[in-house]
C-alpha cells in the first residue's frame, strides 16, 4: 500500500487481526476479523475499536485518533495476508451506519490503484445488485476477491 | 525472499500473539455477519463473475 500502515498481530487460524492505533487521543486497540458466512468461501470483514479488558468491540465507534488512512491501509493489508492463506476468499463488507460505510469506501479509493492489481472490486447499488466499483459511487457495502477468482 | 523483498511486500510479516489465540472461532461482529448473510442471501455474488 502507498499509505504506512501499522504493524499487526493475528492468531494462527489468520481471521483475527490486531493493532494500535496511536494518536492524540491515545493508543486504541483495533481488531479485524474474517468470519464465515452461510455462502462458500465468502467471507465478512468486521473492524472496530476493542476492549481487551471487556472482550468487547465498539463497532459504530469513530475514534478521530487523526491517521484513519493508516487505519485503512493496515486493514487493506489485512486482507492481503488473509487471502495470501484463503486464495479463493471472497470478502464482504458492509458499514455499521452511513459514517462507517463512507469509510470503507474511502479506505478502498484510496488503495484502489494497488488493489486493483491483485483484486477485482464491487459495490451493492441501491437496486440491491453488485456493479463494479467507481470511485465516486454511493455503495451500501464492498465485495472483494482475488482476480484469479473471477471469469 | 530476502528481507529487502519481504519489505517491499504488499502482505507485512506477520506476527502471530499467543493471547489472540483465544478469539479463534469466535464472531467479534454477530450483527455485520447477519446482515452479510442478507446480503448474500438476496444479491448473491456477481451476475456473470464467478468462476465454476
Amino acid at each position: 500500500m502507498k499509505y504506512p500502515k501499522y504493524q499487526y498481530r493475528s492468531e494462527t487460524s489468520m481471521r483475527h487481526y490486531e493493532f494500535i492505533s496511536e494518536g492524540p487521543k491515545g493508543l486504541i486497540k483495533k481488531i479485524v476479523e474474517f468470519s464465515e458466512t452461510g455462502t462458500e468461501n465468502v467471507y465478512n470483514l468486521g473492524f472496530s475499536d476493542y476492549d481487551e479488558n471487556t472482550k468487547t468491540t465498539s463497532d459504530s465507534a469513530v475514534t478521530n485518533n487523526g491517521d484513519s488512512l493508516k487505519v485503512l491501509a493496515t486493514v487493506a493489508s489485512t486482507v492481503y495476508a488473509f487471502t495470501q492463506k484463503n486464495p479463493k476468499a471472497w470478502i464482504l463488507a458492509t458499514g455499521s451506519t452511513n459514517v462507517r460505510t463512507r469509510l470503507y469506501r474511502m479506505g478502498i479509493t484510496n488503495n484502489l490503484a494497488e488493489i486493483s492489481e491483485d483484486f477485482s472490486v464491487f459495490g451493492l447499488n441501491s437496486n440491491g445488485e453488485w456493479d463494479k466499483f467507481l470511485v465516486g459511487e454511493d455503495y451500501e457495502a464492498f465485495l472483494l476477491t482475488k482476480k484469479e477468482n473471477i471469469l | 525472499m530476502t528481507i529487502e523483498e519481504l519489505n517491499k511486500s504488499k502482505v507485512p510479516i506477520i506476527v502471530f500473539d499467543k493471547k489472540l489465540e483465544e478469539l479463534k472461532g469466535k464472531v467479534l461482529f454477530p450483527e455485520k455477519l447477519k446482515r452479510a448473510n442478507e446480503i448474500l442471501a438476496k444479491a448473491g455474488l456477481p451476475k456473470g463473475a464467478v468462476k465454476k
